[in-house]
């Protein structure tokens, strides 16, 4: 049984996002962004397919965003299941896979940090299904069973 | 291969452990809640389980051996992505008098207070989820968490949320806060939950 989501409004805080998120509640089967940047200091952006924006509060994360800070930047940002995950200075993270739907147990959250470093609190999806939670790094991988840690790469 | 020379390798390769500052590792420390969680960690050296907070793991396969980190190296390798943790998301209970959209005196009180949480702490997504008790079908259930989780939502925009997004769904009667039987009435489980993240 699929459940029903409504998307009621969404304030403009960030102009481009209020456009794209004002056509997506519109759609039958909304876009829905699975995340926002709530705190930037410094160069910060957030690309996806190719695209790069300058990260502010409030720029919206989709599957498959890549988060960067500059080397005097750092950035924090909230995913819809509580999620927290915030990065220092020269950090860069994709958003691989994320899926959060309690109701029909899909769950699944799968990022990789290359460079940088990183401050994760996990969110509901660890709690209901910690094997879904993996955070990736170029030479190891860590599974989360429910918990705060502290990634440094490179 | 003489047994001084590997002497001298090994002594090499010790010297490269304990001088190289910039490893990568990952380092479990104690959850907002004051408790700590647990990580496990695969390289090519296997895989590491980590329940003690403070403790760390190499991520580059050198080792898959647990150490304890000091806070003075936890604070200059992680100060600046400590500083940018977003605030901790917030989440209301409101609970219903049984069968329809009326919130229980003591919850309406409430929503003052969750706009109020949202003005404090600027730009938030906003979540309604609604939730039944076992009384009627899965069905009927999905449908009246819904109109719940709308109700709410409608109140908390008439008195003036501002958020990045408001997403309302239903979980019916499949996430029940108090496990009980079909058809029992239970008012802990006639709720709608409201996170402001």
């Amino acid at each position: 049984m699929k459940k029903k989501i409504t998307v009621f409004a969404r304030f403009t805080i960030w102009p481009l996002a209020g456009a794209l998120l004002t056509s997506a509640a519109l759609a039958v089967e909304p876009a829905t962004s699975i995340g926002y940047v709530m705190k930037v200091q410094g160069e910060a952006t957030v690309s996806i397919d190719g695209t790069t924006q300058s990260a502010t509060i409030g720029t919206p994360l989709y599957v498959g965003s890549v988060v960067k800070t500059g080397p005097a930047g750092s950035m924090g940002v909230t995913l819809r299941d509580n999620t927290l995950m915030s990065f220092g200075p020269n950090s860069e993270m994709t958003l691989d896979e994320f899926l959060f739907d309690p109701a029909q147990e899909e769950l699944k959250l799968s990022a990789k940090i290359t460079h940088g470093t990183l401050d994760y609190i996990s969110g509901t999806i660890a709690k209901l299904k910690p094997e879904a939670v993996e955070i990736n790094t170029p030479t190891g991988t860590i599974g989360v069973r429910g918990t705060h840690f502290l990634v440094k790469v490179d | 291969m003489s047994r001084q020379y590997t002497h001298a390798v090994a002594l090499f390769f010790l010297a490269l452990l304990g001088g190289c500052a910039s490893k990568p590792y990952v380092v479990l420390v104690a959850s907002p809640d004051g408790s700590t969680g647990a990580i496990e960690v695969r390289t090519a050296k296997g895989i590491t389980r980590v329940d003690r907070k403070d403790h760390a793991v190499n991520l580059d396969g050198s080792s898959a051996t647990s150490f304890q980190v000091a806070e003075p190296k936890l604070d200059k390798d992680f100060s600046a992505a400590r500083a940018a943790q977003p605030a901790l998301p917030k989440s209301y209970l409101l609970y219903f008098k049984t069968g329809g959209t009326s919130l229980t005196e003591k919850s309406q009180a409430e929503i003052p207070e969750v706009l109020q949480t949202v003005r404090e702490r600027g730009p938030s997504a906003v979540s309604v989820i609604g939730h039944t008790d076992t009384v009627g079908s899965k069905a009927y259930n999905e449908k009246l968490g819904l109109s719940r989780a709308r109700d709410i939502a409608r109140q908390l925009q008439e008195n003036g949320l501002q958020a990045l997004e408001l997403v309302v769904t239903s979980h019916g009667e499949d996430n029940l806060l108090l496990k009980t039987p079909d058809n029992t009435p239970e008012p802990t489980n006639r709720r709608v939950e409201v996170t402001v993240r």
